[in-house]
């Protein structure tokens, strides 16, 4: 037993409480969220790898003195190896994404609250709630409990978009929603399949009841339950059909918020990503599910991104169209390429961010985000600009930067799949990313500046954010130099979990 | 005749096809977010039919009842805690639904979606 | 025999709800269904989950609904 692994869950939470108080009082709600931003990134590498068994309700079979007063039926059935509670496990795959995500979150947090003067406790209140969420969904072991933080994180991003003033905003919230509602029913009634199938909600429960031969893989309501819950999947990462309300939520949002939406995405990708490859991948054709809706995201948003004239919207289609390469990686289902997948993730995650971030910073002196109305604007903030240019070559995937060792990763697990045409779309798709990233840089900083264009000359870029883009820069240019130091840990991770 | 089981299990199906008709097909926001209700509604109903168990007891374990036989026949209690958390999920999601549809009402003049909502992606 | 017709007044109050055109009307009879919800979880042998449904399900969702309503507009079309 580790008492550290559900703190990650309580802290955040018990802070958003507390900042929701305080709303209206500046100085502890500053003081309060820095320092418990602060904390996040650092309780991983405190706690030991294990499970944690709320209520400590272990599996029967680890209970000797319960397990001698049942009936003999039950203590020989397979039923005594079930979990009873919810079981949270913590893991190598935890540790990395919970330290990066914590790292995004504490930037994001730390530019909004030293860039304004009275910060708000309940917008506050939002961002924990849904870290909260998301580590939880990292860490949960438990398909209920998936639900539920699904649902937590659905809310939370829909009130960050509501805290911006940004045109549209409520429609896009609420369609976000509907969408939303729409699909959370569904997972849960895949869910409840799956429990009527099995009788319990536990992963490892799951899995042990297909591999015995107690449920029957190719039966149809498990196929329909793979089916629900691959829906709410779907909406909640943002592949299609969801992608264009994906996208737009992120160009509502605040440029340090759309970082962290991003993040959200990505961690939840990973998380339900892998427990539907845990539980349904003896069905073969899941992977091809996988790859299919993937690629369709990819090509999709490439060409949206390409036809948008909000430089937010086409950063926010290039995102959601990155998310894509991770799917490919958990389709094509080989160890190596799952690795190439979480580590594809883990990049998304830092070099999103610095995008949003970086490309936000043009909305402190330009008032328009109309791609046809910007121009020129390198000769206000060069440095920044570099960064930015930086941080699109990695997502592009040139070397010696994070993107381009995943991305060949992925290349090489394809062609070693026995998957030649995979790697070939792959890097076409790379290119073309690039092209769509090179096209938006150069409209708005290097093309002639239009006459019309009203820049604010005097206005300095807050140092906060400065210091966010360049600790994601440093930590994308580590990551590609030195990709061991996540992907060892990474690829045991995987290779115990297939 | 159908037992109470498989009933439920239809209602909860018809609950679920005529949330998605009014969700999908209606215009007026109000009206989509009644069909939302109604979906969670049927989810939930699903979830507690799957527990019945035909002629079982309430899964109260109360003094004097034998163990062997309250297992047997007691309805399963797991999915019961699973719908009293999605009940309070469905009531605030409904509840930020309407409060941003009353916003945007104050904004826009209209519950039509496809007036409101139609052109709010650009 | 009860149960059967409480389903069948269930699925109608939905239907009812769904072409009723006066919102406010609309937002009285989901209650109905919220009603027949709570009794057919008693008679599915979950009295805890009826005890939460019934206050959710046929006091604060059509509330909720009426309030809304109420702010916004009352008849459906917009004229």
């Amino acid at each position: 037993m580790n008492e550290l692994i559900p703190l990650m869950v309580i802290i955040p939470i018990t802070c958003a409480l507390l900042l929701n108080l305080f709303h209206g009082y500046s100085k502890p709600v500053k003081y309060l969220s820095f320092v418990v931003a602060l904390i996040l990134p650092i309780i991983p590498f405190l706690a030991n790898y294990g499970l944690h068994f709320f209520g400590g309700h272990v599996p029967l079979i680890d209970n000797s003195l319960l397990l001698n007063q049942l009936p003999s039926n039950i203590s020989s059935s397979i039923i005594s190896n079930f979990h009873p509670g919810i079981v949270y496990s913590f893991n190598s795959l935890s540790k990395i994404f919970i330290f990066f995500f914590g790292i995004v979150t504490f930037l994001a947090i730390f530019s909004y609250i030293s860039q304004n003067k009275k910060v708000s406790g309940a917008y506050l209140f939002l961002i924990f709630m849904g870290v909260a969420a998301i580590v939880a969904l990292i860490l949960t072991d438990d398909i209920f409990n998936m639900y539920i933080f699904f649902e937590i994180s659905a809310l939370t991003q829909v009130g960050i978009i509501l805290a911006s003033k940004i045109k549209n905003n409520y429609e896009v919230a609420l369609k976000y929603l509907f969408l939303g509602s729409i699909g959370g029913p569904m997972m849960l009634m895949g869910i409840g399949f799956l429990l009527g199938l099995v009788g319990s909600v536990n992963i490892a429960d799951i899995m042990l009841a297909i591999n015995s031969g107690f449920v029957d893989p190719l039966s149809p309501l498990f196929l329909l339950s793979f089916g629900l819950i691959f829906f709410g999947w779907l909406y909640s990462v943002g592949l299609p059909p969801f992608h264009v309300i994906k996208a737009s939520v992120y160009s509502k949002a605040l440029p340090s918020a759309s970082a962290i939406i991003q993040g959200f995405s990505v961690m939840t990708f990973i998380a339900i990503g892998l427990i539907i490859i845990r539980i349904f991948s003896v069905v073969k054709f899941v992977n091809a599910f996988i790859i299919f809706f993937s690629l369709a995201g990819m090509i999709l948003s490439l060409v949206l991104a390409l036809s948008s004239n909000d430089f937010r919207k086409t950063i926010g289609f290039l995102a959601v169209g990155e998310i894509g390469y991770i799917g490919l990686g958990f389709g094509i289902g080989t160890p190596l390429s799952i690795t190439a997948g979480l580590f594809q993730g883990l990049n998304e995650l830092i070099i999103s961010a610095l995008l949003f971030i970086g490309f936000g910073t043009i909305l402190y002196f330009v008032k328009t985000s109309k791609l046809s109305k910007l121009g020129g604007l390198i000769s206000y903030h060069p440095k920044i600009a570099l960064f930015v240019l930086i941080g699109g070559l990695a997502m592009a995937g040139v070397p010696p930067l994070n993107g381009f060792q995943s991305k060949l990763a992925l290349v090489q697990s394809a062609l070693s799949a026995g998957y030649p045409e995979l790697a070939v779309i792959m890097i076409l798709l790379s290119i073309i990313t690039f092209t769509v990233f090179v096209n938006v840089f150069h409209r708005i900083y290097l093309k002639p500046k239009p006459l019309d264009l009203e820049v604010k000359p005097d206005v300095v870029i807050p140092r906060s954010t400065v210091f966010s883009i360049l600790i994601l820069l440093i930590i994308c240019i580590i990551l590609g130099i030195i990709p061991n130091i996540v992907t060892t840990p990474l690829f045991n991770y995987v290779g115990a979990l297939i | 005749m159908i037992d109470v089981q498989l009933g439920a299990l239809i209602t909860s199906g018809a609950f679920i096809i005529i949330g998605l008709y009014a969700a999908i097909f209606l215009d007026n926001i109000i009206k989509k977010i009644i069909g939302i209700s109604f979906i969670e509604e049927g989810a939930n109903l699903f979830l507690i039919a799957l527990a019945y168990k035909n002629g079982g007891v309430v899964p109260i374990f109360l003094p004097g009842f034998d163990a062997n036989w309250f297992a047997q026949n007691s309805a399963y209690p797991l999915p019961h805690a699973l719908v009293l958390t999605s009940i309070v999920i469905g009531a605030s999601t409904l509840a930020v639904m309407l409060a941003i549809t009353m916003v945007i009402y104050k904004k826009k003049g209209s519950l039509s979606a496809t007036k409101v909502l139609g052109d709010s992606n650009e | 025999m009860i149960e059967y017709i409480i389903m069948f007044i269930a699925v109608l109050g939905c239907i009812l709800t769904i072409v009723q055109r006066d919102l406010l009307k609309a937002a009285i009879l989901s209650g109905i269904t919220g009603i027949c919800v709570t009794i057919l979880f008693q008679i599915l042998l979950a009295p805890d989950v009826a005890l939460t449904q019934a206050i959710v399900g046929s006091a604060i969702v059509p509330v909720f609904l009426a309030l809304a309503a109420y702010k916004t507009q009352r008849m459906e079309d917009d004229d």
